[in-house]
């Protein structure tokens, strides 16, 4: 649980100190292109840059003890739920803005290297199937409210293929396809959210899901089509969106959101959760840019 | 099905029933006028431009792709947007403070012409409203320059099924081209309205039978039906000088419905656009970006 009022939450956290500050900053790891979503997660900073050194082509589940790097959470307060109380987040760039920046609970990623992206057809993902355990991968049970993105963690060759991922979703149904015709994005730079971008067929941050889903518990493969990238290296990523998109509008700006005094929502955080960010520009950086975000998190019990 | 409390409402995200979506418009190289409204659906971005093309006075389904991405769910509403506004340069100023218009996209008939004087262009009835089947408002949005100011009525079924209603005699405005808003109860040159006034007593429009001049625009216009959901704002231009002392300007607009207003209903399938109305210049050049959140039970 989390608090029951109010005082409840004052008093958990002046006096018994169960809250704990969290600051995360990174330099994107390449130029952001225009109307694209970058995903930062092999950006260096604190956290430090990912490598993405699981199997080809498998799931790899990530929580916050993720050895790539995650924020250091603590699953300390079982069973008292931890929720975010306040979050900030700024840019600086010598061009890009105006930007948003969303924090998101990466549960796992599967990375496709070499033909299985510089050729077309289908890619199968090998992966357990998220189920509903006290596993730190079952944290969002069965996948309710997960989410996909195919972001690169290299330079892209030239192309752009449509891509789409079959998934099963929330309620067991398997085979079910993202949105026909997505397409991803020629030449992109490495940390670019490939189904993102300013023109038809993109969808940012996430790609859509088949009508009426609100979740995937299994992704089963990804499906190129089209003219394949020349090159380049991708990982398609399972998370959870966790709270409103911060708004950046200029460059060293910074803005902050009150989850408590606002509309109360206090976005939950999981046991196990391997927080990081999203950032939408705009327009397209002139050079890597800094980004930085930091919250509160609470609990009560 | 909709919401029976306020913490059902605040816990949506965590519980997964919550989509997000990135928009991006940018407004074209043609200067646009103070005080009249645009469609930033005619505008390049994300999602694609709404360009209105399709046979000439047939009516025709908004396509899905052009409007704001949102999934196929029912009882689907507004949570939260939020907005901000580039500015065309490092020293634009005029795309700030603009009025904005959340709508359903629903029908429309492309390429009146607004020269044909005295002639009755009547529309090919092929296609339906596919939503809010019980009428919705008329919006004149201009396809090409306009040099003139042209004066027509508009021949409409209403909200209860009447045929041979007919709108207040409306004026349509001088544009540099595509995209903008074109009608005004009065033939000034400056100052426009929304949506076509329509016939004492009725509220709203099923359908439109035909169009007629009565003085020449000198252009190209579309008659498109939209529901209008949700008014917002944005405050001012984001940008960072480049020249003397560096100085970074901006801000963001955010709208939580419940909060800040009535829980707005996005019924499946809407194609979701906005209209706006900038109060300072010209919007020529400028980029809307914003996040639309949506929710449900």
């Amino acid at each position: 649980m989390g608090w029951t009022s109010q005082d409840d939450l004052i008093n958990q956290i002046t006096t018994n100190g169960k809250i704990e500050p969290v600051v995360y900053q990174k330099t994107s790891v390449a130029v952001g292109q225009a109307g694209h979503w970058q995903h930062l997660l092999n950006s260096v900073g604190s956290i430090p840059a990912a490598t993405f050194g699981g199997s080809e082509a498998t799931f790899t589940a990530t929580d916050n003890t993720w050895s790539e790097g995650a924020i250091a959470i603590g699953d300390q307060t079982s069973p008292a739920t931890k929720h975010i109380l306040s979050m900030g987040a700024g840019v600086v760039a010598a061009a890009g803005a105006p930007w948003f920046i969303l924090p998101i609970d990466l549960v796992g990623y599967a990375k496709l290297t070499t033909t299985n992206v510089s050729t077309t057809g289908t890619k199968t993902i090998t992966m357990t199937a998220i189920s509903n355990t006290a596993a730190n991968v079952d944290r969002y049970a069965n996948g309710e409210g997960l989410r996909l993105f195919i972001g690169s963690y290299s330079a892209m060759g030239a192309n752009a293929p449509t891509m789409q991922v079959t998934y099963t979703n929330s309620a067991g149904a398997t085979g079910k396809v993202t949105t026909a015709g997505c397409v991803s994005t020629a030449s992109a730079t490495s940390g670019t959210v490939l189904n993102s971008g300013n023109a038809a067929n993109k969808y940012g941050p996430f790609l859509p899901l088949a009508a009426g889903d609100t979740g995937v518990k299994d992704i089963e493969s990804v499906i190129w089509g089209g003219t394949a990238h020349a090159s380049g290296s991708v990982v398609v990523c399972l998370c959870k969106p966790l709270c409103m998109p911060i708004p950046v509008p200029a460059t060293g700006l910074y803005n902050m959101v009150d989850f408590v005094n606002t509309l109360p929502s206090m976005p939950r955080l999981k046991n196990g959760a391997n927080v990081t960010f999203l950032v939408f520009g705009t327009g397209a950086t002139t050079a890597a840019a800094t980004v930085y975000a930091n919250f509160d998190y609470g609990w009560g019990g | 099905m909709g919401f029976r409390t306020v913490a059902q409402w605040a816990a949506s995200p965590d519980s997964g029933k919550w989509h997000i979506t990135t928009f991006r418009k940018a407004v074209a190289s043609a200067a646009t006028v103070a005080n009249d409204f645009i469609d930033y659906t005619y505008f390049a971005g994300n999602p694609p431009a709404n360009f209105y093309a399709s046979a000439p006075l047939e009516a025709a389904l908004v396509e899905s792709i052009r409007g704001i991405n949102i999934p196929a769910i029912d009882g689907q509403f507004l949570k939260r947007i939020t907005v901000m506004s580039a500015a065309s340069s490092a020293t634009g100023t005029t795309n700030q403070n603009q009025r904005l218009l959340l709508a359903d996209y629903l029908l429309y008939y492309p390429f009146v012409d607004t020269d044909a004087v005295g002639e009755q262009q009547d529309m090919i009835q092929s296609a339906s409203l596919p939503r809010y089947s019980s009428g919705v408002q008329i919006m004149a949005v201009s396809q090409s320059a306009a040099s003139t100011v042209g004066t027509f009525t508009v021949s409409y079924t209403n909200q209860d099924g009447v045929a041979g209603r007919t709108s207040q005699t409306t004026y349509t405005k001088v544009v540099a081209g595509g995209g903008a808003l074109v009608s005004s109860t009065t033939n000034a040159v400056a100052g426009s309205q929304q949506f076509i006034q329509l016939q004492a007593g009725d509220s709203g429009v099923r359908s439109i039978q035909s169009v007629t001049f009565s003085a020449a625009g000198g252009g190209l216009m579309c008659l498109a039906l939209v529901k209008p959901l949700y008014h917002f704002y944005s405050t001012q231009e984001c940008r960072r000088t480049t020249s003397g002392n560096l100085e970074s300007y901006g801000a963001a607009s955010q709208f939580e419905t419940v909060l800040h207003g009535p829980p707005v209903e996005i019924k499946n399938g809407a194609v979701l656009g906005i209209v706006g109305l900038g109060n300072a210049g010209t919007l020529a050049s400028s980029v809307l970006t914003g996040i639309l959140e949506t929710t449900w039970s």
